[in-house]
């Protein structure tokens, strides 16, 4: 599904991703964990495009397509689907507005006819049902007013609307409480299935109680120090990172 | 009385000449160019019947048409005359402030005559009203001046659409206007600019609020060459409401300007002026808004806000929200933001791959209608969200 090969990247002349190698097959879920300032949303933004970053070498593929250099919307088209740590407010634009915009902009890329208008809130409205919200969060505006849960079980929402091939979440699970948290777990299990991917980045085990990851990758200092299962995350849940960095 | 008010303007133009950028007012527009427009004679007898229904009072170059006056629906629910006929000075009379500048003088004096419309109490003027200032021009240099007072009876609910239709070359229209409103009376103004020729506009409107009124300004200026307008509020008893929103789009050389003065005079008065500018190319704004607040206006709640878009590095804008306040249990608050389009919201919409110039007019349109969803005239607000469209499609 993507490839990432020796990738390093840099902020305002500062390195951040000192070359990274990850490989999430289709129908995996992996989880980088690691320290604040690690370089974990780095990484994320990164693979989404953002522009505020430099690629200073390495690849990112997917499906066997070379992306590192592909605009934004592009690797979104291409299936590519950035679960935001902190979404923007836009006020003035409707989520219902905004979500037409991005599945007509898929559709069309994707060589398929626009949904109609019922279609889309049939759809919508039963995602929004799931995640335990009202169908009037599609007029309000786009994460104006929303309270930290509402904006995670928004991007949550968006993830279910447009069924990317892989998903990248970037510390969803921060700021919620329990039950947001269930919620929030529950949309990406029902979003999950064998040809699609699943990027976790978070820093702690309490999502995983819910998510049940392939592989687990531990980053410091921009670079993923060690890979393994479940039992690494108990590992560094008891012992903390340190002992990774020697 | 007309003849009395234009000898005072002309020896106040006389005395003090076109405004210089050393005036606060005019420090960032130059009315140099306005002085080519020296001629007064407009000539050409137009019809407008195809402009107009009877909901429509239809001004030609300035004076009302004739025809428009006879089919006027309201016109036995109104008291209507010319200037020349009023006896009261003070009915005539603007502010001090108007007082001041050159050219609100220039268009007085040049006046070839103006009307005095006045609502009768209790009559019902369920329809608004719609204006039409058809300006067709016969010559480079042509100058036309208007000046037209509006009385509003207690308790009457008026609401008037104000559009502007250009026809031959550029002029300069200066558009003086002064609205009484009394006791209990709603004014919803509502102003649409979408002139695409080469005019000048500016703009002089004078609102005298007695108690309880409730005065909505909603504008929408769009392809004006160059456009000021000055809008100056008394705020005189206790208990009205005065809502301005505008809105400000420009491209190329487009000079747009809002001079906004509220005069909180008597107490539990409210205010809120919200003036927003999308500029592009090497356009230019000013917000000049300013919030006086007398000694004894106690619970004034007032609000300025003045936020500008710029689409292009070589458009300006200038901001000066300013409030003076003498009275000591007030709450007013005062913002300005002036910036480009946020590149986080950029990088959001583009993640959910809308293309980036998509992106781009989301964001402008969403600034844009912040406002116009205030506008209270439903019909001015969806031709108001059709021109943002043509205008953000170039």
């Amino acid at each position: 599904m993507i490839k990432i090969e020796n990738l390093k990247a840099s902020i305002e002349d500062k390195e951040i991703l000192k070359g990274i190698d990850l490989e999430i097959p289709k129908g995996e879920i992996h989880v980088i964990m690691g320290r604040n300032g690690s370089g974990k949303s780095t990484l994320a933004n990164v693979i989404a495009g953002n522009e505020t970053y430099e690629v200073d070498g390495g690849s990112i593929a997917m499906n066997g397509n070379d992306i590192t250099e592909m605009s934004i919307e592009n690797r979104a088209l291409q299936g590519l689907f950035l679960c935001f740590q902190y979404p923007v407010a836009i006020p003035g634009v409707s989520m219902a507005y905004f979500l037409r915009a991005a599945l007509n902009a898929k559709n069309k890329h994707d060589g398929k006819e626009e949904m109609d208008a019922v279609k889309f809130l049939a759809t919508a409205k039963k995602i929004l049902s799931d995640l335990g919200l009202d169908d009037s969060f599609l007029k309000r505006s786009i994460n104006d007013g929303f309270s930290g849960g509402e904006k995670k079980k928004s991007e949550i929402l968006q993830l279910l609307m447009l069924n990317p091939q892989l998903a990248v979440l970037d510390e969803t699970d921060s700021g919620l409480d329990v039950d947001a948290l269930r919620t929030v777990a529950k949309g990406v299990n029902e979003f999950k299935n064998d040809n699609n991917s699943v990027l976790i980045i978070t820093h702690y085990q309490r999502l995983l109680e819910y998510i049940k990851p392939d592989v687990v990758h531990i980053m410091i200092d921009g670079k993923i120090v060690k890979s393994g299962d479940m039992t690494l995350v108990h590992e560094v849940e008891k012992n903390g990172y340190s002992w990774l960095m020697k | 009385m007309l003849k009395k008010i234009q000898k005072h303007s002309h020896a106040r133009f006389e005395q003090l000449g076109y405004p210089s950028k050393k005036l606060e007012n005019w420090k960032f527009s130059s009315s140099k160019h306005l002085k080519k427009y020296d001629s007064t004679n407009s000539g050409k007898d137009i019809s407008i019947d195809r402009y107009g229904d009877e909901y429509t009072l239809c001004f030609v170059n300035g004076q009302i048409a004739l025809e428009s006056l006879n089919k006027f629906i309201y016109k036995d629910d109104m008291n209507i005359l010319d200037i020349d006929e009023l006896n009261n000075e003070t009915t005539c009379s603007t502010s001090s402030n108007f007082e001041k500048e050159a050219l609100f003088h220039l268009g007085l004096s040049t006046i070839k005559s103006g009307k005095y419309f006045e609502f009768k109490e209790g009559s019902k003027f369920d329809t608004p009203i719609q204006i039409l200032n058809f300006y067709s021009k016969e010559t480079e240099a042509l100058r036309i001046s208007s000046f037209n007072i509006f009385k509003l009876n207690s308790g009457n609910n008026i609401s008037i659409v104000e559009k502007d239709l250009n026809e031959g070359s550029g002029s300069f229209n200066l558009s003086l206007n002064k609205f009484i409103c009394g006791d209990d009376a709603i004014l919803n103004h509502s102003i649409l600019y979408d002139d695409n020729t080469e005019s000048n506009y500016l703009g002089y409107n004078y609102y005298e609020l007695g108690r309880n009124v409730l005065l909505n300004i909603d504008s929408m200026n769009i392809n004006s060459t160059f456009n000021k307008n000055f809008i100056e509020v008394d705020l005189n008893k206790e208990g009205s409401e005065v809502k301005i929103n505008i809105l400000n789009l420009a491209r190329n050389q487009q000079h747009l300007d809002n001079n906004i003065l509220m005069n909180h005079n008597a107490e539990h008065c409210i205010s809120f002026q919200n003036v927003r500018n999308i500029l592009d190319d090497q356009a230019t704004c000013v917000f000049n808004g300013k919030v006086v607040v007398a000694d004894g206006a106690q619970k004034t709640d007032s609000n300025q806000s003045n936020k500008n878009l710029l689409l292009s590095r070589n458009a300006t804008a200038h901001s000066n929200p300013q409030l003076e306040i003498y009275a000591d249990d007030v709450k007013c608050g005062h913002g300005s933001t002036t910036g480009a389009l946020d590149k986080d919201s950029i990088f959001y919409l583009r993640a959910r791959g809308i293309k980036e110039s998509d992106a781009n007019n989301i964001l402008v349109k969403a600034f844009a209608k912040e406002i116009l969803q205030e506008f209270v005239n439903d019909d001015i607000r969806n031709l108001s969200e059709g021109n943002l469209s043509d205008w953000i499609d170039g």
